[in-house]
């Protein structure tokens, strides 16, 4: 049951490392979905949103990570 | 004929990702040969590539009833936060915000915590040590499992993305055979580095198509989006290391 338990947490956090993260990730494909399948916008916009939110995303998540870690501490 | 446009970057992406997860499966493997033996260490390797080989004999034609826009759509959503984590981390190791994966220390703390693993259970000490060695194999490989099947299964390179990882498997375990220890050398966060900006790039690219876009250049774009992703990784790897730079003095 403890390897089970370890598969299951090892895959589990293999996709939802981090929760922010996680969460901007899909809000950004379901705002190029909704663009892509409920707005008359060229497919390529839904495309372009997509590749430059995900950037975005990235790019956001690793500037605020040393805030956050010094914000931690100081709380500890 | 298959295109190098289409098969390089899903081989690759699969060869220089197993290398990663191969090379940290190969140092718990190894812990388990110096303290017990390579008995243990061998049968809890095979076992876990038994259950693995079961997995992909299972999963395999399964694949092939999915509809293939789904497909691409649930594979391409699990690359980006996959491939994008990835990504963070290696931009963060990079920038110095955390620290460098460290092979060496990893076996020294493995090879501390199995001692002591086998000292508090005096009997069927082989067994825990064969469950080390099965429990690393296990875990690495189904993340190799997972990206083969993600950088191929979208355009059926099935077959080319498990020959790069089998490559990396066999580099890893000729190299370690000869040196007989940790890989350490192995430049971990560059690689993870390079596999977190292909597995996004790949993330991007089925997500979108799963979701009906039709990229210009098609197969072609993935390297638009990989020289994208790099560039903010690196841009914000350099940028969160000034202010610790600066902070330092």
């Amino acid at each position: 049951m403890n390897i089970l338990k370890d598969v299951l947490s090892e895959l589990f956090s293999m996709f939802i490392a981090d929760a922010r993260l996680t969460g901007a990730i899909l809000a950004t494909v379901v705002i190029a979905a909704l663009l892509i399948n409920l707005t008359r916008l060229p497919d390529l916009v839904g495309g372009a949103v997509l590749l430059v939110g995900c950037i975005a995303v990235l790019f956001l998540s690793v500037m605020r990570e040393p805030a956050r870690r010094a914000s931690q501490r100081s709380e500890g | 004929m298959l295109e190098w446009s289409t098969a390089g970057p899903a081989v690759g992406a699969a060869f220089l990702a197993s290398i990663v997860e191969v090379v940290e499966a190969f140092t718990i493997v190894l812990v388990v040969a110096t303290l017990r033996g390579w008995k243990p260490a061998v049968l809890g390797t095979g076992a876990a590539l038994f259950v693995l080989a079961a997995v992909v004999v299972i999963l395999g034609p399964l694949l092939d009833q999915v509809p293939l826009h789904l497909l691409q759509l649930v594979i391409g959503v699990l690359l980006l936060l996959f491939g994008i984590g990835w990504l963070r981390k290696a931009a963060l190791r990079a920038g110095g915000v955390i620290p460098l994966h460290d092979e060496d220390a990893i076996f020294a703390k493995e090879s501390a915590g199995l001692s002591a693993e086998v000292e508090r259970q005096k009997t069927s000490q082989d067994w825990i040590a064969g469950i080390a060695a099965f429990k690393a194999v296990l875990l690495e490989g189904l993340e190799v499992i997972f990206i083969v099947i993600a950088v191929g299964a979208g355009r059926g390179l099935l077959w080319q993305a498990s020959l790069g990882a089998l490559a990396a498997c066999a580099l890893v375990l000729v190299i370690g055979a000869i040196a007989h220890r940790p890989l350490a050398r192995v430049p971990e966060n560059t690689l993870k580095f390079g596999v977190g900006v292909m597995l996004s790039a790949f993330g991007v690219f089925w997500t979108g198509e799963g979701l009906g876009v039709d990229w210009p250049g098609h197969d072609l774009a993935l390297f638009v989006f990989a020289v994208l992703f790099l560039v903010a990784g690196l841009m914000a790897a350099r940028m969160v290391r000034q202010p610790l730079k600066e902070a330092m003095q």
